[in-house]
């Protein structure tokens, strides 16, 4: 293209050329191909640059946000649990802890000296041994105050310095410690249903490091946290009233086993966890074995109505001391004459469920109790469970004694479920701290008893607190049925006449159940307002009545005067149906 | 050719212009995000330690006590509930107008309602 280029080509040249392109090539046709071939492979390149940085475009949207995540969060998060209506049982919220890096320190005795006059409650030996340690990291105090933060912030110590870490708060402090248990420094769930949400998946999520989002779906107990406020301030007052060694409770939704309050006083506050050892301040409810008393009676008699081997119009003798090798029934009040099914129930007479249980038989009885749930290990979603203490070889004097809940330990959770069952229709329904529909309990549950014994049980019980021992129990307006149980507490081996379990089971309303609440108090004592009686109508029962009219509001249920009583609301109702 | 060349420069400087621009822009809407996302943090944060605060304080044991201490109220009882249809129904309106004597002789309109009921309670 150049005048050069036109000038002829001296010999030297047409050699060079003819021996780099051949003898009759165009050199200028040559060209242009390979500046085509040039341009399609350079634009081929910036092609593939433009679209990898279309997909880079598209892709590394997260770089803003992985800056934030290594300062972030050591203590891992958790879900937040809230009650039925919402209310916050456990949170996290973001605190401070202090940390050193030994190597990069300049002065240990005056950096120790600084940090141990703002945190007084920091041991100055295990501080100083930590700060003149070879390690690059060690921790110096887990979760300060921001003021704290700042005071060590403006020492300006080299090596010293701040990671956020999310710390776990209970804001009702020991209202709901049994239920939802604890955490360690680490965040990582230790008892109830803390423990329970690890299991859950969480654990394996703090492993992999994933579990510092924040927006971790709330986990939604049954429980309903006013319910168990009142549940608790009553049973509070009830051992103070009694001085009992404990208290405890549970209202139980028959319908769909939701557990929606249990305490279990004395409790402990899981924002200090160290109270927790403590073996007194154990869940009786679920992690002790106790002999029920003569609420065990409700689930002999459905037993015997279950089985037809008993009407409720049946009599059975209780005019004698029921004699046993060299062991005697006696019953608390004696009537030395035959009583029918409901005056067994209401006077709660030994005799009478025991020769009850002798007419269905003792593997008839077993079987029974079985299928009830009541001799194997009650599992929910609490990792703490105790299995309960069945006699190994079960004789008829076994079936005599269990018959009115002496000789079988269960966990009192346990007996609560067999008793829902003979109230709500014959459903045994595994008892949950979830929330649970009614149509997903059904799918759960198991037909134990006839719906028909259920209804009869309903009067039986609601005829107790009529006119039986439970009328103490008896709460204007809610229609209460229940059943009192008083056990002597084995005392090195023998029933010790002083040293009781009280219990009370309460159905509300009798006529068409929605809850089953229990009492249990551990040891009550004597009182004058009780006229030094100590058994459970003096005392459970009246607890549980105080309890009732402060929950049954709250549990939406509606107040109901002027019904009849138990023979026309709920047995005519049976008879009329059949 | 040389048409081309030109054209394929003047490109170039265009594009690496608006490459540059856009380079910038889009330096500073990351850091416009980051720090969103920090302040978003913050702001959560701030959340969760005031949800925790507040429901602390509004726990029913704090309520019941400062209630004892300040109210003159009382629990309520179950007879204190009614239900809606035990509701008295209006009394009749209070005749106005220029003949109040006229209005009242002339026919009541036909009430149902249980004023009586209301005295007797």
């Amino acid at each position: 293209m150049s005048p050069a280029s036109k000038s002829p080509e001296t010999r030297w040249q047409r050699f060079i050329r003819s021996f780099l392109y051949g003898l009759d090539v165009d050199r200028n046709v040559k060209a242009k191909a390979r500046l085509g071939l040039a341009i399609v492979a350079f634009a081929a390149i910036y092609g593939v640059i433009a679209l990898r940085l279309v997909m880079f475009a598209q892709q590394s949207n997260g770089h803003g946000l992985r800056r934030s995540v290594g300062q972030d969060a050591v203590a891992t998060a958790r879900p937040d649990i809230l009650d039925r209506n919402g209310l916050i049982l456990a949170t996290d919220i973001k605190a401070p802890s202090l940390f050193a890096e030994p190597r990069k320190l300049i002065d240990v005795d005056e950096a120790e000296e600084l940090l141990t006059a703002v945190l007084p409650d920091l041991d100055a030996k295990e501080t100083r041994e930590r700060l003149s340690s070879k390690r690059g990291f060690v921790w110096l105090k887990r979760e300060i105050t921001p003021k704290q933060q700042s005071e060590i912030h403006r020492l300006g110590i080299p090596g010293v310095g701040f990671l956020t870490e999310n710390k776990r708060v209970y804001p009702n402090g020991p209202v709901v410690s049994h239920e939802i248990g604890h955490v360690n420094i680490d965040n990582q769930g230790i008892a109830g249903i803390e423990k329970w949400l690890d299991g859950q998946g969480l654990a394996a999520l703090h492993m992999a490091g994933l579990a510092t989002d924040r927006l971790q779906k709330p986990v939604e107990l049954a429980l309903d946290l006013r319910v168990q406020f009142a549940l608790r301030d009553e049973l509070f007052a009830a051992r103070e009233q009694f001085k009992a060694k404990a208290a405890s409770g549970v209202v139980l939704n028959v319908n769909t086993g939701e557990i929606v309050a249990m305490v279990s006083e004395p409790d402990y506050d899981p924002n200090n966890p160290r109270e927790a050892n403590d073996p007194t301040r154990i869940n009786r409810l679920t992690t002790g074995v106790y002999e029920m008393g003569s609420t065990f009676k409700a689930l002999t008699v459905a037993m015997a109505l279950d089985s037809g081997k008993a009407m409720l119009a049946s009599m059975f003798d209780a005019s004698h001391p029921l004699h046993y090798g060299r062991f005697a029934i006696h019953d608390y009040e004696p009537m030395h004459r035959a009583l029918s099914v409901p005056e067994i129930f209401t006077y709660s007479s030994n005799i009478g469920a025991a020769r009850m249980a002798l007419a269905v038989g003792v593997p008839a009885h077993h079987a029974f109790l079985k299928k009830m749930g009541q001799l194997d290990r009650l599992r929910t979603e609490l990792p703490e469970s105790a299995e309960p203490i069945v006699p190994k070889r079960w004789g008829e004097l076994n079936t005599v004694t269990i018959a009115f809940g002496h000789g079988l330990s269960v966990a009192p959770l346990q007996a609560v479920m067999g008793v829902a069952a003979t109230v709500n229709g014959g459903l045994l329904i595994p008892p949950t701290f979830l929330k649970r529909s009614e149509s997903e309990a059904k799918a759960l549950a198991k037909q134990v008893l006839k719906p028909e014994t259920s209804r009869e049980m309903r009067y039986l019980m609601r005829l107790n607190a009529e006119k039986g021992t439970a009328t103490k129990a008896n709460v204007g307006g809610y229609y209460i049925g229940g059943k009192t149980g008083t056990a002597e507490k084995v005392i090195n081996g023998r029933y010790s006449k002083h040293k009781l379990l009280t219990d009370f089971m309460a159905v509300l309303p009798a006529d068409k159940p929605k809850y089953l609440m229990m009492i249990m108090l551990d040891e009550p004592q004597p009182t004058p307002e009780t006229h030094g009686f100590a058994t459970a109508g003096w005392n459970a029962a009246p607890t549980a009545a105080k309890v009732i009219s402060r929950i049954a509001p709250l549990l939406d249920l509606e107040p109901r005067f002027d019904l009849p009583n138990a023979d026309q609301l709920i047995l005519a109702k049976a008879t009329t149906s059949q | 050719m040389r048409l081309l060349n030109v054209f394929v420069i003047g490109a170039l400087i265009l594009a690496a212009a608006v490459v540059y621009k856009i380079k910038f822009d889009s330096t500073l809407q990351a850091e416009r995000v980051a720090k969103l996302a920090g302040e978003l943090r913050r702001e959560r944060d701030a959340i969760a330690a005031l949800r925790a605060e507040w429901a602390k304080l509004d726990t029913s044991g704090r309520i019941q006590g400062l209630a004892e201490r300040h109210l003159a109220l009382k629990p309520m009882l179950p007879t204190q509930f009614d239900s809606l249809d035990h509701l008295p129904e209006r009394p009749p309106a209070v005749a106005t107008g220029n003949d109040p004597i006229g209005a009242m002789l002339a026919p009541a309109p036909e009430t149902t309602g249980s004023v009586p009921a209301l005295v007797n309670r």
